[in-house]
């Protein structure tokens, strides 16, 4: 035995950008994550070459993760091709070697800022959600100690005031993205910054969810199949953004989340926010099954709840 | 383009990982870590994968415990460790079980993670239900005694509790705590 062949060659770079001791630990962490969902989970984070609140968190996920049979696909927006998304799908490409994808029904490991996908995700998969942040205490609780007590108690009742506030004053709920949402009926999380149009697609979903904040050093977890459960009264159920009469004007389809364009007279034209599908559809690739069908249907039949405005 | 070297340990750590993560989002499903043939040498894989000079662990088995001393993880007494190895359950074992770390409600993630070897697919079916699992999963286990399943009972108070790996030979199954063993 020589000395060569006991030590790895000199290189620039450790294989997917962090130490080895930065993944061990990251890793941990996730297991911890998977095994307590929606617990927020601390962790180190460790210095990136990108500044935190651009990604940080859900690219350690990533690269803990990463490895040359993955194949990314990074959005940003519901967008492949913003730059953040280019940037950090280019960074874990020359950090691995794994391959890339804009479609969401091959991909291994999906991170994403603020979106999740039109198309069913599926067994095997893991979404990383980009989150800037995971407390959803802090509306309620700006002292983080004192939040991390009241989920120790799991004594939400100040969420549910503010709930009820929004009723009182606005007659429906508010909050548009980063909707807190109750997770296996103990831990309310905030799902990221996903339209309230997204966040039932965590519900009992088939893939693996992990959500990590970098600059907040939290991680969290939604573990496949797990009851997601948007905070709602019995009586006013929670409702999706309305996407009603919304005709993407490049591919023709509706009842799927839109970026509204506004015009110059004034009026507004729609296309899809989920590039990757909207590609598929415009290249007359057969798309996936989706989560809310042609009609507008969820795919978890009896979850969404037809509107109801208090009186 | 030259990407960093995936080296064999970075290979094994990364297998390894994703075997454990997989089959704790996954309960009862069976999967495999790469290239370990013996229980044994899957302990010493969950080791190198998850240990450091960060963390600690627990075995009453002294050959692995020499073993994973290299990690430079610490070597504690069952009450204090965070990862327990035990090759075997025997009356020893299911003792330091119960003295296992639950966690806080403040701090559950402190709860400890349980690696029990065991045989599959022999001895009592048991059926699991909970997060990761669509409706019920059946799993058959050998080598677990009766008691321990009550000591699991005890020991989970949601969202407290301990986590567990069953390895027999090359293959892991994950119970989190939050799945219910029926």
């Amino acid at each position: 035995m020589t000395l060569s062949e006991l030590t790895n060659e000199r290189q620039g770079y450790s294989f997917g950008y962090l130490d080895a001791y930065a993944k061990r630990e990251l890793r941990r962490r996730a297991l911890k994550a998977i095994a307590i969902p929606g617990y927020q989970v601390p962790y180190a984070s460790r210095e990136l070459p990108i500044a935190r609140g651009w990604g940080t968190g859900g690219l350690q996920v990533t690269l803990a993760l990463v490895g040359p049979d993955s194949i990314v696909k990074v959005i940003d927006q519901g967008a492949d091709d913003s730059v953040n998304a280019a940037n950090l799908r280019r960074f874990i490409k020359r950090m691995s070697g794994a391959s890339t994808t804009t479609d969401t029904l091959r991909a291994t490991i999906l991170q994403s800022r603020h979106r999740i996908p039109e198309e069913i995700m599926q067994e095997g998969q893991v979404l990383v959600l980009q989150v800037p942040d995971p407390e959803p205490l802090r509306r309620v609780q700006p002292d983080i100690s004192k939040a991390a007590q009241l989920h120790a108690d799991a004594d939400y009742g100040q969420m549910w005031l503010g709930l009820y506030e929004q009723l009182v004053r606005f007659k429906q709920y508010v909050q548009g993205a980063d909707y807190p949402s109750l997770v296996h009926g103990r831990y309310i999380m905030n799902p990221s910054p996903i339209p309230r149009w997204d966040t039932p697609k965590l519900h009992q979903a088939a893939h693996l969810t992990l959500l990590s904040a970098g600059r907040e050093k939290r991680m969290y977890a939604v573990p496949p199949y797990t009851n997601v459960q948007p905070l709602e009264f019995d009586d006013v159920p929670f409702q999706i953004e309305d996407q009603t009469g919304r005709v993407c004007k490049t591919t023709g389809a509706a009842n799927k989340f839109m970026n509204e364009l506004p015009q110059d007279d004034g009026s507004a034209t729609f296309e899809l926010s989920d590039s990757g599908y909207a590609e598929k559809l415009k290249n007359d690739l057969a798309p996936g099954a989706t989560y809310f069908d042609e009609q507008g249907n969820f795919y978890h039949d009896g979850y969404l709840k037809p509107p109801v405005r208090p009186a | 383009m030259i990407y960093p070297t995936y080296t064999p340990d970075e290979a094994r750590d990364r297998e390894t990982f994703l075997a454990l993560m997989w089959a704790l989002s996954y309960p009862g499903r069976i999967h495999d870590i790469g290239g370990a043939a013996h229980t044994h040498d899957t302990f010493s894989a969950i080791g190198a994968a998850l240990l450091d000079l960060e963390t600690s662990f627990f075995t009453p088995d002294k050959t692995l415990a020499d073993e994973l001393l290299r990690s430079g993880a610490r070597h504690l007494p069952a009450s204090e460790a965070a990862y327990h190895f035990y090759p075997a359950l025997d009356g020893a074992a299911l003792a330091s079980i119960t003295q296992a770390n639950i966690g806080t409600m403040l701090r559950p993630d402190e709860g400890a993670t349980l690696i029990i070897g065991c045989a599959f697919a022999s001895g009592s079916t048991f059926s699991l239900a909970g997060p990761g699992i669509q409706t019920t999963q059946e799993i058959r286990l050998g080598g677990i005694p009766a008691r321990f399943w009550g000591l699991r009972e005890r020991a989970i108070r949601y969202p407290l509790g301990w986590d567990v790996y069953l390895i027999d030979h090359g293959h892991v199954i994950g119970l989190p705590r939050t799945t219910q063993v029926g």
